[in-house]
């Protein structure tokens, strides 16, 4: 059976250059960069290489990226460093978030809160587009906020953030400026991240989302911005990331970067073509409604509602026809849990179950775009004769 | 045939993918997530989806995860806490069974395209002259046709159980022979969505205020102590202290209006009818009327014993011994008298 794959915001297709990039980091002797002689000093200098280009490619100094596993990683030192720091010279430290964070920010902040009873979560509510209310923001702001997280496209609705409101707020507040950390993961594929992250002190990002390894990714902190590590051991990462570092991780995400701007022009005004064609004709579908149709989104993700339709039931019928979509919030155990995401922009329940992310890439073609729409109709005509069936039966 | 398996990573219903795979069935495996929250003998914790997840690649069939976690509050865990509340005493499996594994699975599974679904439940499906029967499993000691007991016939149409006629080690053998690594996992027990250490009365009180009650001798009128109502049982002996001279005593009522549990030796508590909530009342054959001598099973693994049902304004079961009292909101599953492995039907049993 023929893959359609459209479950980019997932995991990106890996790239045959970044895997030959890699390569040479994964076989035979790889010296540990923390070392001193001439193995340990060339697998320094590709981390070094491949340093400086991150920073280039997300708008930093190369001394202002730390190598991490991965995004998840990247978010916890973010949110954890800053907020440990904070904590340790003040009486209170108070995490602002918006509702809509990946869980990979959300449960580092929680679980902080957890654990200290003097540090506290405050969230900034989203409007029915999923966009941020700066508004919202301001009255979570206090002199205790240590830290203000706003992921700069929504992971599930590819809705953009208004970062650079963001940090306006944040800065014009009084006594103090908290620093600010976005969640770049979902903007990595699509925005120029220099352009869209530079009111930002802290930027995560990972390579897997770029065609990249994953459990490979960065944490930029831009401004000498203080933070503890979570690992400190070791020392490596000037002290905020113990660990060997992974060279060929560290390469990957280089080369996964540069492949993504070297295309971005080309990829975007393709995949920005199949996103409305895409929409158009789910748009006529029973039921069907685009999430955030009125927002400003990357190009790559479509996420529709069907009233009336379950989530597990699509999917099943378009894995049988090959086509790998998501329902955008999958917990560790696979099962399409309900998105905090959408009940933050107030879409009903019984709305959000039957929700369906597709999310496109680099590598989607014309065709795929297609023949998805061709099998998605049909699973939906299919899914909507049955149900109402099943319903008049049921009466 | 394309079958739908239900999968809890246990070896039961492992085992019967296994078999519905070697007799040539088309098999997909689903896993149900019924619940959210933090649960410790559970058929739904992520570490069962993983173990089910495995064993569906062991076997080489496809594996879905199905998200039943607001059902599962709506129909069993919101019903098992106002029941409480109400001083019923009721059976979650149950209740889960009815509204989650086969009402709303064997809708989406026939929406799916599939012709059947299976569990690992042990109790047969009997096709007899054209109607379709729930039967006792081959093995009395894990005989689960009590919590099936309200399947309809045209649920068991479509009904596949591949190890109700196999015994316990005897699926075992199966699990090992086909590698699959649950063979060892111990049976899942208690009601899933309670850790065991913190228990029921932890996890109703997180939810609802719960009532201090007096416990009260009914015949003596000495006072015992206090209990938590919600927790008292009718019929129940745990947690009640014996009389002065070491005669067993039976909580005989409770009422949590007046707070007050009364209690009494076994022969002030026995019964000889009970009464059955008529819209819970399902019957496997419509000749099943008032008249018909039943066999009755009041618990999942009790005992039966010959009873009589009665429709006199509402529905009875006289029972032809007098028998310890059965809390309202059980339930008690019918078998038929000639043949005794049969379920004939099912009902809650309603206040008295």
């Amino acid at each position: 059976m023929t893959l359609l794959y459209f479950d980019h915001a997932a995991s990106a297709p890996r790239r045959d250059d970044v895997a030959e990039a890699m390569g040479r980091w994964q076989h035979g002797v790889v010296g540990n960069p923390s070392g001193s002689h001439r193995a340990a000093r060339e697998a320094r200098r590709a981390v070094e290489e491949a340093r400086d280009e991150v920073a280039e490619l997300v708008g930093a100094k190369p001394g202002e990226v730390i190598f991490t596993a991965g995004g998840t990683e990247s978010c916890q030192l973010a949110i954890a460093g800053v907020t440990h720091h904070h904590r340790r010279e003040h009486e209170r430290s108070e995490i602002v978030l918006s509702r809509i964070e990946h869980h990979a920010v959300i449960d580092a902040a929680e679980t902080m809160a957890r654990d200290d009873p003097n540090v506290s979560v405050r969230y900034v509510e989203v409007d029915a587009e999923g966009v941020v209310e700066l508004d919202s923001l301001r009255d979570q702001l206090s002199e205790h906020t240590a830290i203000v997280s706003v992921m700069a496209v929504n992971n599930e609705t590819g809705v953009r953030q208004p970062l650079d409101g963001v940090a306006a707020v944040v800065k014009s507040s009084r006594p103090r400026a908290a620093a600010t950390h976005t969640d770049a993961v979902a903007a990595a594929p699509w925005l120029s991240l220099p352009v869209v992250t530079s009111s930002m002190d802290l930027v995560s990002i990972c390579a897997h989302k770029l065609g990249g390894p994953v459990n490979s990714g960065a944490l930029i902190v831009r401004g000498g911005v203080a933070l503890d590590p979570v690992t400190p051991g070791g020392g490596q990462e000037r002290g905020k990331r113990g660990g060997t570092v992974d060279v060929a991780a560290a390469v990957g995400l280089a080369a996964s970067l540069r492949a993504t701007r070297r295309d971005l022009t080309e990829v975007v005004d393709r995949v920005l073509d199949y996103q409305l064609r895409l929409g158009a004709a789910l748009s006529f579908l029973p039921g069907c409604a685009i999430t955030s149709g009125a927002a400003a989104r990357v190009p790559g993700t479509v996420h529709v509602t069907f009233e009336g339709l379950a989530s597990d039931e699509l999917l099943f019928l378009l894995d049988q026809a090959g086509v790998c979509a998501s329902a955008a919030a999958s917990c560790s155990s696979g099962a399409a849990n309900q998105s905090h995401v959408l009940a933050a922009m107030g879409i009903a329940p019984e709305r959000a179950r039957g929700s369906l992310r597709l999310s496109m890439g680099a590598e989607t073609t014309s065709t795929d775009v297609d023949r998805l729409i061709e099998i998605l109709s049909s699973v939906v005509y299919r899914l909507t004769s049955e149900s109402s069936r099943t319903s008049d039966l049921a009466d | 045939m394309k079958v739908l398996v239900a999968m809890s990573g246990g070896v039961d219903s492992s085992v019967a993918a296994g078999l519905l795979l070697e007799a040539g069935h088309d098999v997909v495996g689903a896993t149900l997530k019924l619940w959210g929250g933090i649960s410790d003998s559970g058929c739904c914790t992520v570490a069962d989806v993983d173990d089910a997840r495995r064993v569906a690649q062991i076997l080489g069939v496809d594996h879905h995860v199905f998200n039943y976690t607001e059902e599962f509050e709506r129909h069993v865990v919101t019903p098992f806490v106002t029941a409480h509340l109400a001083g019923r005493s009721p059976n979650p499996c149950i209740e889960c069974n009815r509204h989650i594994k086969f009402d709303l699975l064997f809708e989406r599974a026939e929406r799916l395209g599939f012709d059947a679904v299976a569990t690992g439940h042990h109790a047969r499906v009997v096709a007899r002259e054209g109607s379709h029967y729930l039967v006792r499993g081959a093995d009395d000691q894990k005989d689960q046709s009590y919590v099936l007991g309200y399947l309809r016939e045209e649920q068991l149409a479509h009904l596949l159980l591949p190890i109700g006629h196999l015994r316990k080690v005897e699926v075992r053998d199966h699990a090992e022979r086909l590698g699959l690594r649950t063979w060892d996992k111990p049976d899942s027990q208690d009601v899933c969505f309670i850790e065991a250490a913190k228990g029921r009365e932890e996890f109703l009180r997180r939810r609802a205020p719960l009532t201090r009650t007096i416990i009260v001798d009914a015949q003596s009128g000495e006072e015992l102590g206090e209990g938590v109502g919600e927790l008292m049982t009718v019929g129940q002996r745990r947690g009640v202290t014996p009389a002065r001279d070491g005669t067993r005593r039976y909580v005989s009522r409770v009422d949590l209006v007046a707070q007050r549990v009364e209690v009494g030796p076994l022969e002030s508590i026995m019964v000889s009818t009970l009464g059955l909530d008529e819209a819970s009342l399902t019957f496997a054959r419509e000749s099943l009327e008032s008249g018909a001598t039943v066999l009755a099973q009041c618990s999942a693994h009790g005992s039966v014993q010959l009873a009589t049902l009665r429709h006199e304004g509402n529905w009875w079961l006289d029972l032809h011994a007098p028998a310890r009292p059965v809390a309202p909101g059980q339930s008690v599953v019918l078998y038929r008298v000639d043949d005794p492995t049969v379920v004939e039907g099912a009902a809650i049993v309603s206040a008295p």
